[in-house]
């Protein structure tokens, strides 16, 4: 499989300090603050993602997508699931918010070719907005298929049918849409597609990588994993990669006994968007 | 009031800092990292990740959980080895307006002399720091750092090797931090940071497994604060050479408890994870502080707050 290496964008990243201008609550459990971020709102590419430094109390910032971009403002899709998530989420109107960014390499929208599967999984939703318009824009026919657990989790979707995408759901309750998980509609339905491009929580990219295997695609996954600095100093989030992969970090052979056939690419850095058949997860 | 600003300039055991803020190794990259956030030039210098004989693959993911008021990491030494890193990266250190401090981590005694040999022999390379303390790789089971004999070894093989100033990073993890820096100091130490992580794990409830990859980890940031300052406390009144201060720091008044407690410099790590703009903060503060207080150097303020420091000057 020809393998075109994600983009090497041209990062200007930077602390901006921005200031919240709006919050709203689709769900229980799910806050979008929107922040007016002029430099963020220009320079941001689909997929890339933000630090947000910790607003009261809380140690370690916290990596976010980036959900809308309009104008000179930005938007932030919180699910709370810990401290760091419930403290951003309190956040209202007038409050200071710094975020560094733009982070990460993003999806490489160009090679997904011109019928794509977006695949989200919770708040896996929140960085497929800007491609699933850019892919519109450039002509691309975009499925979305979004899984959460129930029907109220499942939020915005008449926003990703506005940017033209077509929204096909599931929950693992049954209250929406297919009633399982995402991944199996795509299994029964994606074999049309040019490519996929997935973000959400681990277990549900490891089922996207294996349907995207059997449908014989193509597959870029947004990874997840605790950051603490979000700029590639630490080396704390790391995912084994295909030592031939583009995006592997130049590693020498390891020590005898450790030499193995990958690598630990960070995925703050070197992600997080990775292709699905380079992974060694 | 002085006329003049305060200076913030200090010498740490012969390494001459243009402000007493050090990143610390393993949380700052080379500092490129951070190049977007911040004007390097207006730090003290950069200790970077450390550097091993051989090159390393580190622990399995997950590798950090943040925790109550800091973060668990169990990194494991990833790092290319020294061979690589001298051919590839240390070039790219010269251009950095900051003190660049190396970092020598090892698994045998030879591992500190023969990479200590070799990074100081570079110029971009402004002193040496041995990390004996690591508490997410062992040898035979024991840091370096948590037993006399083998910290005394380490410096030594270090010390015998290069002239640069040596600092030697000191665990937390031992019964009486006090007489390892004494026998580290007789061994040639110019100077000691203090400390490194603390050994700490955390449970996943739901898996019931531990939730780093390596099961237990080192502890970081504020909760580590009072641990910290203690040990600063306790070691600057048993040694005679200066002290790196680190464990928690992430605003002015945190760096002055660990210069009050004897610390000539401070070292600043999970606390960039909070916010990249905190050593900036740092300076600026602790400058005000010295000019509230009418005083011309930072020197002035080390260890005022420990008598038994005082008294051994
Ligand atoms: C590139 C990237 C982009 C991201 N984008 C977003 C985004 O746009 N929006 C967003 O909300 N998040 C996003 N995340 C995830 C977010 O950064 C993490 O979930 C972060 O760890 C949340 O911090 P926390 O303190 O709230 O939770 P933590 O305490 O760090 O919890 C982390 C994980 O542990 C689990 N967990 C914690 N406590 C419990 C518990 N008591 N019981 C069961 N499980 C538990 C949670 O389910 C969660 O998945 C992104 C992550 C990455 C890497
Ligand atoms: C992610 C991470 C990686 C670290 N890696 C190293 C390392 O490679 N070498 C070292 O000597 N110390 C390492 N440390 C320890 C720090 O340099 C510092 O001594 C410690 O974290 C306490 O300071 P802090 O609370 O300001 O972070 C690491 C710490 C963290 C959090
Ligand atoms: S979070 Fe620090 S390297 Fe990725």
């Amino acid at each position: 499989m020809e393998t075109p290496c994600m983009p090497a964008l041209e990062m200007s990243p930077a602390v901006h300090a921005t200031v919240v201008s709006d919050r709203r609550e689709p769900a229980p459990g799910i806050v979008i603050v929107g922040v007016r971020a002029p430099q963020l709102a220009a320079s941001i590419r689909a997929g890339q993602f933000v630090m947000a430094v910790p607003p009261s109390g809380e140690r370690v910032s916290t990596a976010l997508g980036v959900y809308e971009v309009e104008g000179d403002r930005v938007s932030l899709m919180l699910v709370v699931v810990g401290p760091r998530t419930r403290e951003l989420a309190l956040l209202s109107d007038g409050d200071s918010l710094a975020l560094l960014g733009p982070l990460g390499n993003g999806f490489d929208c160009d090679s997904l070719g011109d019928d794509v599967a977006l695949v989200a999984g919770g708040v896996g939703v929140a960085p497929m907005l800007l491609p699933a318009r850019d892919l519109v824009a450039r002509g691309a026919r975009v499925t979305l298929y979004y899984g959460a657990r129930t029907a109220r989790a499942l939020v915005d979707i008449a926003l990703f049918e506005a940017v033209g995408a077509t929204v096909v759901t599931a929950t693992d309750d049954g209250t929406l849409g297919h009633h399982g998980y995402v991944t199996d509609v795509l299994a029964r339905d994606g074999a049309r597609h040019s490519a996929i491009a997935a973000c959400g929580p681990s277990p549900m990219l490891r089922s996207v990588a294996r349907v995207a295997r059997q449908l014989d695609l193509r597959a870029q996954l947004s990874l997840e994993e605790t950051f603490a600095c979000g700029v590639g100093a630490c080396w704390g989030c790391v995912v084994p990669l295909d030592r031939s992969s583009a995006q592997a970090p130049k590693f020498p052979d390891a020590a005898a006994g450790e030499s193995r056939d990958y690598v630990h690419a960070r995925i703050c850095k070197e992600g997080p968007v990775f292709w699905a058949h380079e992974l060694r997860w | 009031m002085v006329d003049t600003q305060p200076s913030l300039a200090t010498n740490l055991g012969g390494l001459l800092l243009s402000a007493p803020t050090l990143m610390g190794s393993g949380c700052y990259g080379s500092g490129e990292e951070y190049a977007p956030f911040i004007d390097l030039a207006r730090i003290g210098g950069v200790v970077l990740k450390s550097v091993t004989r051989l090159p390393r693959l580190g622990n399995d993911a997950p590798r950090l959980v943040p925790v109550a008021s800091g973060l668990l990491n169990a990194i494991g030494l990833q790092n290319p080895g020294i061979d690589s890193y001298l051919a590839n990266d240390v070039a790219k250190f010269a251009d950095r307006p900051c003190a660049i401090v190396g970092s020598v981590a090892g698994f045998a005694i030879e591992d500190f002399g023969d990479v200590t040999e070799r990074l100081a022999a570079r110029a971009e390379i402004d002193a040496i720091e041995i990390n004996i303390s690591c508490p997410n790789v062992a040898h035979e089971g024991e840091t370096f750092a948590c037993d006399p004999k083998l910290a005394e070894r380490a410096t030594q093989a270090a010390r015998a090797r290069t002239k640069k100033p040596l600092i030697v990073k000191l665990s937390p993890n031992v019964t009486d931090i006090a007489s390892i820096a004494r026998v580290v100091e007789a061994a040639g130490a110019d100077a000691l940071a203090v400390v490194n992580t603390v050994r700490g794990m955390s449970i996943d409830v739901d898996r019931q497994a531990p939730k780093l990859g390596n099961v237990t980890g080192g502890l970081s940031g504020a909760a580590i604060r009072p641990i910290a300052v203690l040990a600063v406390w306790e070691v600057a009144r048993a040694v005679r050479i200066p002290i790196l201060g680190q464990g928690g720091i992430e605003t002015a008044r945190d760096a002055l408890e660990f210069v009050l407690a004897g610390a000539t410099a401070i070292s600043v790590g999970t606390g960039n994870f909070t916010d990249p703009r905190a050593p900036i903060t740092i300076a600026d503060g602790i400058r005000a502080y010295l000019a509230a207080r009418g005083c011309a150097s930072i020197e002035e303020i080390v260890g005022a707050a420990n008598p038994g420091y005082l008294a051994r000057r």
